[in-house]
């Protein structure tokens, strides 16, 4: 299918199929919801999205920011049309306004308010901030984007599907411009063999699945390596920037 | 009331600045790049959009007749008005005039007008009753930080640039015509700095103005005046800061109107 | 020497007063992405009119009395400068700004799947800073785009267009001297091209049946026109270029230059900061006046 750009309300398939993303039907033909690239086989009608905030699935890694500390539990920011919410007794330690978590999207309920699992606090490192729909790119097919970025740049890697980077270490100069690269030109051909070549590395698609999983989720207990060795001291300050 | 700028990023801003840096890799004491389009509002008798960095502003004059204040019955008046609409910031709202809206009016009038760079004489049509009244207003269209430089600039272009409508014999406008450019003696520029960190900031972009513990404008002129200060936010200066300060607005001034003479 | 003096009849002289046909349009052109603050933006110019939009949204509702539980609530807010208009316009929104902000917000609410976005609010904002008739269409056309710009679920753009009679004619995108013509009436109208629902129409003057007939007919064929403008100016900005090693070079290598330049001016620029410094504590006592 050659890649074409589709506006809201524009015909994307006059035949029945089965419904993709970013996609609604009316008088027995499929339209575009949304500003974005047609995605269209033979099975299915869907539309990559170009542009939006994140719109919270379970299951998605994101990466939030602690906006508000009340006696409850935090406040956290995930790009999306609303905040959510974090109770004190789900997170092992205190949290203060600032902090960068990465989490699981545990449910979504009606009101497009996601409760988050797993949150786990991301110590030092940058937070890098891009178009939330484009973030898949970065993720690749398995996981396969993010394997090359961290080869490719050595960086300690985190990406969330709501449009955050959490890097710490590695060429964090490079890693800000090929992620800028990528998020410029998300909808083109040819982006991950573009990179492949450019960095010298080729990754297996089969390979990078498993790496994937053991680095951006965190364990199924709840803890990590990383976690054990944290002793999160809020009296010495220097420690943590 | 939106707040969306994130702890991080004030507390990252603050830490880059105690270092002497800054997050778009200018020096301390440098400004941005600017731009200008002029005249291109037809309505308004002079218009302007300044881009400074990435904030944008738009700017127009409308010239009215009144009448003339008491005590100043053979002279013509301005009047500074600004708005921080929504379009420009998320945290923006709509409403009321809010305290810094005033206050950049405010500002960026005091800048013009006490420069006596205006000859308001030269704006009376009929001693004692009528006279022109220029009415500058600019309005924030996206907001990243210090919209007193920009609206400065908008401000000085506008008047530049203005033309003042003929009238008839009962003193009211005939529309499309025009005599004459309201003229600048002189060219006030203001310079706007805020203190992050500990240390002194030359055009402040949004994050940096979030993270200030105080703030300072200065206007000056290209024959050495001093025309109009403003102190804002809390904290404090040292004398020392001021007089550095005060030093740099010269500079970044001639600098400035340098550039406004290619307009 | 006014146009008005001469009894003007666009039916014996063929030609608008300002040369157009009678369902031409005034030239329009479209700016999208152009706030980067904003989640969505349009710079628009149609005839004199020049307007912004930006959208901010989907966001928290406030105040939170305003939320819907069901669906986002569309929250349109239409300004103009006070030099937008040939008489100053006194700063501060008055009761014609207020309607057009409701009706304009009633149009895109149609076309927006609010539903989506329970307890939200999608705030859209525009403002007029010139105009010469049909500003209220100029803000929908510019609004619909940032919509699309922001990435906001719809069930298609909203293309709008001012339409009616004026000097005895039936013609299309009144300027402001066929709004001010003793027979004008104009009829602000936009719809839903894909799905042809009217989603803003109102009308000021007197027409016949026939005459709305023919008025509708056009305005519909006017709103398409538009509709194209704003196709273009939302898909034109991505392009589909094969990438290559060289692409990512030249991305990374573009950025890697002036990040020398700035530490060069940096290194520059502290050497002033030093020299600024000894000065002022040499002319401590002296003051600046001459």
């Amino acid at each position: 299918m050659s890649k074409k750009v589709v506006i809201p309300g524009e015909l994307i398939s006059a035949e029945r199929k089965k419904l993709g993303s970013n996609v609604f039907v009316a008088d027995g033909k499929i339209y575009s919801k949304v500003l974005g690239v047609i995605d269209d086989t033979d099975e299915q009608a869907s539309v990559v999205a170009l542009e939006g905030k994140y719109s919270p699935r379970a299951d998605d890694v994101v990466i939030g920011v602690v906006t508000r500390v009340v006696f409850a539990g935090y406040g956290i920011s995930l790009n999306s049309a609303a905040d959510s919410f974090i109770p004190s007794k789900a997170v092992r330690d205190q949290l203060r306004i600032g902090d960068v978590i990465m989490a699981k999207v545990d449910r979504v309920n009606e009101l497009k308010e996601a409760d988050l699992a797993y949150p786990r606090r991301l110590i030092g490192g940058e937070v890098i901030e891009i178009v939330p729909v484009r973030s898949p790119r970065l993720i690749g097919k398995n996981g396969s984007m993010l394997e090359l970025l961290r080869k490719g740049t050595g960086s300690e890697l985190v990406v969330g599907k709501n449009g955050r980077v959490w890097a710490r270490n590695g060429n964090i100069d490079l890693l800000k411009k090929i992620v800028a690269f990528i998020e410029a030109n998300a909808y083109k051909s040819n982006l991950t063999n573009a990179l492949q070549d450019y960095f010298g590395i080729t990754i297996s698609e089969k390979v990078a699945e498993k790496s994937a999983e053991s680095e951006s989720l965190p364990r199924q207990d709840g803890t990590s390596e990383q976690e054990e060795s944290e002793v999160i001291n809020y009296s010495n300050e220097g420690e943590f920037k | 009331m939106r707040d969306t700028i994130l702890e991080h990023d004030i507390s990252r801003i603050t830490d880059l600045a105690k270092q002497g840096k800054r997050a778009d890799g200018r020096a301390l004491d440098e400004m941005r790049e600017f731009s200008v389009v002029k005249d291109k509002f037809e309505n308004a008798e002079g218009s302007a959009i300044v881009r400074l960095g990435k904030t944008e502003v738009v700017a127009g004059i409308k010239m009215e007749v009144g009448k003339p204040y008491p005590d100043s019955q053979d002279e013509g008046a301005i009047s500074v008005g600004a708005e921080l609409v929504p379009i420009a910031h998320p945290d923006y709202e709509s409403g009321p005039p809010s305290p810094i809206e005033i206050e950049v009016a405010r500002v960026v009038d005091r800048g013009i007008r006490e420069s006596k760079s205006i000859d308001f004489k030269k704006l009376c049509i009929k001693e004692g009753e009528a006279v022109w009244v220029s009415y500058f207003d600019f309005y924030a269209i996206n907001s990243d930080g210090n919209l007193f430089d920009a609206g400065s600039i908008a401000a000085l272009v506008c008047f530049m640039n203005s033309r003042i409508p003929k009238i008839n014999v009962d003193n009211k406008i005939i529309k499309h015509e025009y005599e004459g450019k309201i003229e600048l003696k002189r060219l006030p520029v203001l310079t706007t700095f805020v203190k992050v960190g500990g240390r002194i900031l030359l055009d402040p972009t949004y994050v940096e103005e979030k993270a200030a513990e105080a703030r300072y404008s200065v206007a000056t002129t290209e024959d050495g005046f001093i025309s109009a200060m403003q102190k804002g936010v809390g904290g404090s200066f040292t004398l020392d800061e001021v007089n550095y300060m005060i030093d740099l607005g010269f500079k970044t001034g001639n600098e400035v109107r340098k550039k406004l003479q290619k307009v | 020497m006014s146009k008005m003096d001469e009894v003007v009849d666009y039916k014996k002289t063929k030609k608008r007063l300002d040369g157009r046909k009678m369902d031409e349009l005034r030239p329009l052109s479209i700016k999208v992405g152009v706030i980067p603050n904003a989640d969505g933006s349009a710079y628009l110019e149609w005839g004199q009119n020049k307007v912004y939009a930006a959208v901010y949204g989907p966001r928290e509702a406030l105040p939170k009395h305003t939320q819907n539980p069901y669906k986002a609530v569309v929250k349109v807010n239409y300004r103009m400068t006070t030099f937008s208009v040939p008489e100053r316009k006194r700063p501060g929104p008055n009761r014609r700004d207020h309607e057009i902000s409701k009706v304009l917000g009633e149009a895109l609410d149609r076309a927006i799947f609010t539903e989506n976005f329970p307890n939200t609010e999608i705030g859209v904002f525009v403002e007029v800073a010139d105009s010469n008739a049909g500003s209220r269409v100029a803000c929908l056309v510019a609004a619909s785009c940032a919509l699309a710009d922001a990435g906001i679920p719809m069930r298609g753009l909203v293309s709008a267009v001012g339409v009616g009679k004026a000097f005895n004619e039936i013609v299309l995108d009144l300027n402001k001297d066929e709004e001010d013509a003793p027979d004008a009436v104009d009829t602000p109208l936009a719809i839903i091209p894909n799905s042809g629902e009217i989603v803003l129409l109102q009308m000021d003057g007197l027409l016949t049946r026939k005459e709305w007939d023919d008025v509708a007919k056009m305005g519909i064929k006017g709103c398409m026109q538009v509709y194209e403008v704003q196709k273009k100016a939302l898909a034109d900005r991505f392009q589909f270029e094969e990438l290559s090693k060289a692409s990512v070079e030249k991305a990374v290598l573009g950025n890697e230059v002036s990040k020398k330049e700035i530490v060069g001016k940096e290194v520059s620029a502290s050497k002033q900061v030093k020299v600024v410094s000894k000065e002022k504590k040499e002319d401590k006592s002296k003051k600046v006046r001459k």
